[in-house]
């Protein structure tokens, strides 16, 4: 009898789910089920390329509707799913609709976290879909006042003063993206902003923010004053967990899955932002929020679910693009107690390997120097430390050398 | 066909790449040991440089997102890659590489 695998959330990780369901020779029914309206699509170009207006939305598409029909997936799009029902089998939709599963899947992603206490506005942007890019497209004139020094907020300011928007950044922490980089990084990055003019306010709070006919007013905890135009508010994202924890599976900050993606439920898989997961180089259980996790730990768990033993267990590793400097972080590097330099990465060429204090490896950051990443990422996966004096002499061969 | 020279085929290391510009076309050359590949030197699907990328297993990776192209046939060979990148026919006369494009 044929099968019916339904997939909840038709981002990067629903989007791949169902490719690879049919790549890998599934036969039965597929159903992508996702609340935006628009075809499966890739989300990095909106703080940039799309934000900026050098691309539009069909160039980050993941699943056209002809792909779609020539592996016949059915995408449920502008539809919401409202409960599971794990003992009887099936979802039910905002709509009313009752669709039975034989195995499921949740992608469904992450949303942004609000400022609490912030009447909604629209001068008052946030950026997570495509809708809300269009939106803050056409708020980038005269003035953004960005809140959050973290990705989204640094491309956003990037691409702002691109287009000649003047922005100001104020972020919490005493330095940029704390969560994921070591302060060397973040360094680079606040001298970047600033030499591209970003009136950057590090370790400032918000004390108020408030949306007035033509204006936007902050202010700040040292007391000072700022007018916008507009605002973003990138203060981080949210698993979407509401689903999974009312049908009582195991969530913890995250869908608890194992490496091959399933859930406390042996019929339900999970992948993307919204899993917290296995990793051998981290050590215990993280939650990613990247382009990469998303695509193969759905790959993953597509596989996973027909039968297959497949195992999720990569190093994290992301992007970012800003001011034409591209970034690539492998690893946890904020973990890190010292960071090694190959090249002069600080000046914008050249990579950073950061060690634990024990000297072993936390991670990587490139500068416009991918290709230095790659044979960090072996050793890495064999556990070795790599030999540091080859590292910064920017040798190709990093494995150190064999005791006598 | 037509054959535009490319490159000398001393200028490609064996297992690595090169970026060349025949006719104003960006090309990346690829050299496994006799064989030399030539294909469009630009990912489908980002717009990354190919031959910034890695050769390994008769695939070449892209640098940005680590996309797999098969070297003989341009074909996707992982994520996030769905679409091929177009190859080139390559032949070596007198130690130098040209391409029809």
């Amino acid at each position: 009898m044929s099968e019916n695998f339904v997939i909840i959330g038709a981002g990067q990780a629903g989007a791949w789910v169902a490719r690879t369901l049919r790549a890998e020779g599934f036969s039965g029914r597929i159903i992508l089920i996702g609340a935006e309206p628009h075809d499966p699509y890739e989300r990095p170009p909106l703080s940039k390329a799309v934000l900026k207006g050098d691309a539009t939305l069909d160039s980050a598409t993941l699943l056209s509707q002809a792909d779609a029909q020539a592996a016949s997936i059915e995408c449920w799009l502008g539809v919401k799913v409202v409960a599971i029902d794990r003992a009887g089998r099936n979802i039910r939709t905002a709509d009313g609709i009752c669709l039975a599963y034989d195995k499921l899947f949740l992608t469904t992603g992450s949303r942004v976290r609000h400022l609490p206490g912030i009447a909604a506005s629209h001068r008052i942007h946030t950026l997570r879909g495509h809708d809300d890019a269009t939106r803050l497209r056409q708020a980038l004139h005269g003035h953004l006042l960005v809140l959050g020094g973290g990705w989204i907020g640094l491309e956003v300011a990037a691409t702002g003063r691109a287009l000649g928007v003047n922005v100001t950044l104020v972020e919490a922490s005493p330095r940029l993206c704390a969560r994921s980089l070591p302060p060397v990084a973040s360094n680079l990055l606040a001298q970047l902003h600033r030499e591209n003019g970003v009136d950057l306010r590090l370790g400032q709070s918000v004390k108020s923010l408030a949306a007035r006919e033509n204006v936007i007013e902050a202010e700040l905890a040292d007391g000072s004053l700022l007018k916008a135009d507009s605002a973003l508010v990138a203060i981080g994202i949210l698993p979407n967990v509401e689903l999974a924890q009312a049908c009582g599976l195991a969530v913890e900050d995250g869908i608890l899955v194992d490496q091959s993606g399933r859930t406390s439920d042996p019929n339900i898989f999970a992948a993307g932002d919204v899993t917290r997961h296995p990793n051998t180089f981290a050590g215990g259980l993280v939650r990613l929020e990247s382009w990469a996790n998303a695509q193969n730990q759905a790959i993953i768990a597509a596989r996973g679910a027909m039968g297959e033993t497949a195992h999720y267990d990569e190093i994290p590793w992301f992007w970012s693009d800003q001011y034409g400097v591209n970034l690539q972080i492998l690893g946890f590097p904020a973990a890190a107690t010292r960071c090694h330099a190959r090249g002069a990465p600080a000046s914008g060429t050249g990579s950073w390997l950061a060690l634990h204090e024990d000297g072993r490896p936390a991670g990587a950051i490139a500068v416009n120097a991918a290709r230095d990443l790659r044979p960090l990422r072996r050793l890495f996966e064999a556990n070795i430390a790599p030999d540091i004096a080859a590292w910064e002499s920017g040798a190709a061969t990093l494995k150190p050398p064999v005791p006598a | 066909m037509n054959w535009s020279d490319a490159a000398s085929v001393q200028d490609v290391a064996d297992g690595e790449c090169i970026g060349v510009r025949v006719n104003g076309t960006p090309i990346v050359l690829v050299r496994e040991g006799d064989k030399v590949h030539a294909l469009h030197d630009l990912c489908t699907h980002g717009a990354a440089r190919l031959s910034d990328g890695f050769v390994e297993n008769g695939c070449i990776e892209c640098p940005l997102h680590q996309g797999l192209f098969d070297l003989a046939t341009g074909a996707p060979r992982s994520a996030p890659i769905t679409e091929a990148v177009k190859t080139y026919p390559v032949r070596i006369v007198a130690g130098r590489i040209e391409i029809a494009l």
